[in-house]
């Protein structure tokens, strides 16, 4: 490891309406060194790793590469540079061959200007034998495990002569066997005098194979560690930092006794690869927040519930009998109700009015033909008042709202569904603080009046102060459940990233 | 809890809308059919005045009569975000059946009844099809439009049935000798399209579907039914309309519908309906039809080449549905 940088980043800024995303973050690189980010969500690595690759502009701040300073970067001059992005999620077009897809930007055509598949496989095994890797090039993409198409990925990566290397959470579709490829991969590259930016929330990952690490929180850049110099335990502690006070903060459910006959017990859930034998109850008037990594399963699970996905084994009781969710149709039919994570994807109809999206639930439940439209309009009215749903009219468009006002639009109509048991996903993803602690109060409310709710949430603040409970998934599993004292943030975090045991066995 | 700053965000919105409100009505797509309809009318009257003789207008709506039935069940299944492009074929087969009814069995009231019953069939069907095989419902209409149209020849082996003079009150009949009764069967199709839209849980889930199919199931919409009743309405409506059009033709050719596939599609089209679903309504429906009807005619009243007619209506979709999607982004 030599003593220049081969990339600085010196005091970056970049704030976006209502966030600072990057508050004067300082960051550099020195070569052959695998330096590790890590961070809850949201705390600003993939705006740093956006930066890098050209495709954000920060408001200030210098890029320092070798000893060239630039103010931003753009994608072509990311790639000059030789700083390349390996994505978490897979990126390579499955219909094609290995050496097509990387040499896909630079197709290698004969003398006749015709493609040719020969010489892209030719260079392709060049390529590969110097890095060491042993894939055959001729082979479709779709026939490869997932650690060859990561490692397919890492050699498209250095088609153009990369010398950083960012690996996004690289080992989240990988099972162990394919980790210990993937890190012999890296450690060969760094030995010829590669940089690797390592992001990873696997803390036991990032201190078997990181030099140094750097922890970002709220866009701040909190620490720089060498590894040998810190702690799993001191390095959460810099993640979580002090919690904010202002945090809303409800009041526990006062007598969890009551009506403690009444439960939805979740039982034996299991889907290969996604979900792994999980089980429990939750009590009426219980919030029961659902904690983990982004990718523990946690969403797959509430999808799988409420019937959306295909689950392998599993069943549900609730009230003391086995309920069957095969379909959405069917849990709702059996009073579970599920806002889901992506509201304009999967919960909203953006171009049609907000009274016929709040309606739209209880509509397919009931058997009518005709509409009762003055009914409608009355009852749409008094949820949208009771939700504080800032329009002038139900007639808008709810495209026209703002993320805030669509979420509550989402919760308007299983509100008016009135179901038994809610799940909520990310209730409160990309809305402002407003409306966060409006949605926090009627979730109070709700439990309160005797309904079971399920809040999967990643803002670790938010689970444990609203929670009663909060169960944490780690790789399909769910490990523990923390209860009255043991819910705090430091705890969450520990067992969502499994610093305690391996988290893959 | 921030109140005050939900409020004052509801005010800035509602200043926006008022000033945009009656911009919008002007963009509106049902306002910018009926300017054209009107502009249209006036020129025409003015080079040949024949063109707003009562007698024309009735002609007018009586050409556009079956294209208007089979419109509507396309539109309420555009709406849904779903494409039938086989409703000419379906026609073409329905007709056969029924013609070959009249003219071998003799049997009129089952000549009646059997091109509803063969096209409600034939519409679950196709449906059944596009739901389970989960392929766009366009690549599987196309096959069904080749498949009834060599059903149509295969059942006439490729020649004429005749109707014999049957059931030529159904085509050609009029109500007090004025209003013909294919007319008002169209303008009652048109009345039940716009009960159904706007008045009935159906159609407010046709909306919801097409709007964003996902959503919809999520929230409890069982799709696939809803979309294969879709299905059935266009084909319950192409018996419909090849039971009028045969008694109006007095004979069915393996070829009677062909034409109306794309005709329906364009007239819909033209009304606003979105290809992709979720938009459209009974009056735009109405007014795509008229349009196609006026300018057929006027073409015909002003003495152009039969040839060029279809350059013209060609022509004319483009446009329409042009400034449809200018105003719409405006908005």
């Amino acid at each position: 490891m030599s003593k220049t940088p081969v990339l600085h980043i010196d005091k970056v800024n970049k704030a976006y309406p209502g966030v600072k995303a990057l508050d004067a973050v300082d960051y550099d690189l020195y070569t052959g060194e695998v330096h590790g980010l890590v961070g809850e969500n949201g705390a600003g690595k993939s705006t740093l790793i956006e930066i890098l690759a050209g495709s954000i502009r920060p408001d200030s701040g210098d890029i320092v590469v070798d000893r060239d300073a630039f103010e931003h970067l753009d994608p072509g001059k990311s790639i000059e540079l030789g700083i390349q992005t390996v994505h978490q999620e897979n990126k390579l077009v499955e219909g094609l061959s290995v050496a097509e897809n990387i040499f896909l930007y630079d197709l290698k055509t004969s003398n006749a200007g015709f493609f040719s598949l020969k010489d892209c496989v030719k260079e392709t095994r060049v390529l590969m034998e110097s890095l060491g890797i042993d894939i055959d090039p001729g082979r479709r993409v779709e026939q490869l495990t997932p650690v060859e198409k990561k490692i397919v990925s890492i050699t498209k990566a250095f088609s153009r002569k990369a010398r950083i290397l960012i690996l996004d959470e690289p080992t989240a579709s990988l099972d162990e066997k394919g980790k210990d490829i993937l890190f012999n991969v890296i450690k060969d590259f760094t030995k010829k005098d590669l940089s690797v930016i390592y992001i990873s929330h696997n803390l036991g990952e990032v201190f078997e194979i990181c030099n140094r690490v750097t922890v970002l929180k709220d866009g701040r850049k909190i620490n720089t560690h060498k590894i040998e110099d810190i702690d799993v335990d001191s390095l959460i502690r810099e993640m979580i930092g002090r919690s904010t006070s202002s945090f809303y903060h409800r009041e526990q459910t006062s007598d969890t006794g009551r009506e403690g006959d009444v439960y939805f017990e979740v039982s034996a859930y299991s889907r290969e690869g996604v979900v792994r034998n999980v089980s429990f109850k939750v009590r009426r008037g219980e919030i029961f927040g659902l904690g983990g990594m982004v990718g523990s399963g946690r969403t797959e699970l509430a999808r799988m519930i409420f019937g959306l996905d295909q689950r392998d084994s599993g069943t549900l009781i609730y009230n003391g009998k086995e309920i069957s969710a095969d379909s959405p149709y069917e849990a709702i039919q059996n009073g579970i109700g599920l806002l889901t994570e992506d509201r304009a994807d999967t919960g909203l109809v953006l171009d049609r009015p907000i009274y016929e999206n709040i309606s739209l639930v209880e509509l397919g439940k009931k058997f009518l033909v005709m509409l009762d439209l003055p009914d409608e309009r009355k009852q749409t009215g008094k949820i949208s008042e009771r939700l504080n749903i800032a329009t002038p009219s139900l007639n808008q468009m709810v495209r026209n709202l703002s993320g805030g006002n669509q979420q509550k639009v989402v919760l308007a109509k299983w509100l008016f569904a009135n179901t038994d048991i809610v799940i909520f996903d990310e209730p409160t993803i990309g809305i402002d603080v407003g409306a966060k602690s409006e949605i926090y109060n009627l979730m109070h409310e709700l439990a309160e009046a005797g309904k079971i709710l399920i809040m999967i949430s990643s803002d670790t603040p938010e689970l444990t102060s609203v929670s009663d409970r909060v169960g944490i998934m780690r790789a399909g599993e769910l490990v523990k459940i923390l209860e009255g004292e043991e819910i705090t943030e430091e705890n969450v975090l520990k067992h969502s990233i499994g610093s305690r045991e391996k988290s893959r066995t | 809890m921030n109140r005050e700053l939900n409020i004052q965000a509801g005010n800035g919105v509602s200043q926006k809308e008022k000033s945009d409100k009656w911009k919008s009505l002007l963009l509106n797509q049902n306002s910018i059919l009926i300017l054209f309809i009107v502009v249209l009318g006036v020129v025409v009257t003015i080079i040949n005045p024949n063109f707003r003789n009562p007698r024309n207008i009735v002609n007018i709506l009586q050409q556009i009569s079956v294209l208007g039935i089979v419109s509507a069940g396309v539109a309420m299944l555009l709406i849904s975000g779903n494409i039938d492009i086989s409703v000419g074929s379906q026609i073409s087969t329905i007709g056969v059946v029924m013609a070959m009814i009249v003219q071998k069995l003799g049997n009129i009231p089952l000549a009646v009844v059997a091109p509803i019953l063969l096209g409600a069939t034939i519409g679950v069907i196709n449906g059944i099809v596009v739901v389970k095989s989960k392929v766009h419902s366009f690549i599987i209409s196309l096959g069904f439009m080749v498949v009834y149209q060599g059903l149509a020849l295969f059942l006439s082996h490729g020649t004429a049935y005749l109707m014999g003079g049957k059931l030529e009150f159904l085509g050609r009949g009029r109500i007090f000798g004025y209003l013909p009764v294919m007319v008002l069967v169209f303008f009652t199709v048109v009345a039940l399209t716009h009960v159904i839209l706007r008045y009935t849980k159906y159609g407010r889930i046709l909306y919801a579907i097409g709007g964003n199919r996902t959503a919809a199931y999520v929230s409890g919409i069982r799709t696939e039914r809803y979309i294969i009743i879709a299905y059935t309405v266009v084909g319950t409506l192409c018996g419909l309309a090849a039971l009028i059009l045969i008694s109006q033709l007095g004979a069915a050719y393996p070829n009677t519908g062909t034409g109306y596939a794309m005709d329906t599609l364009a007239a819909v089209i033209v009304g606003g309906t979105l290809i992709t679903g979720g938009k459209g309504s009974a009056l735009g429906l109405l007014l795509g039809v008229v349009i196609f009807g006026m300018i057929s005619n006027a073409l015909n009243v002003l003495n152009v080449s039969a040839y060029l007619r279809d350059v013209v209506l060609g022509l004319i979709i483009i446009s329409a549905v042009t400034i449809g999607r200018i105003s719409t982004e405006r908005q």
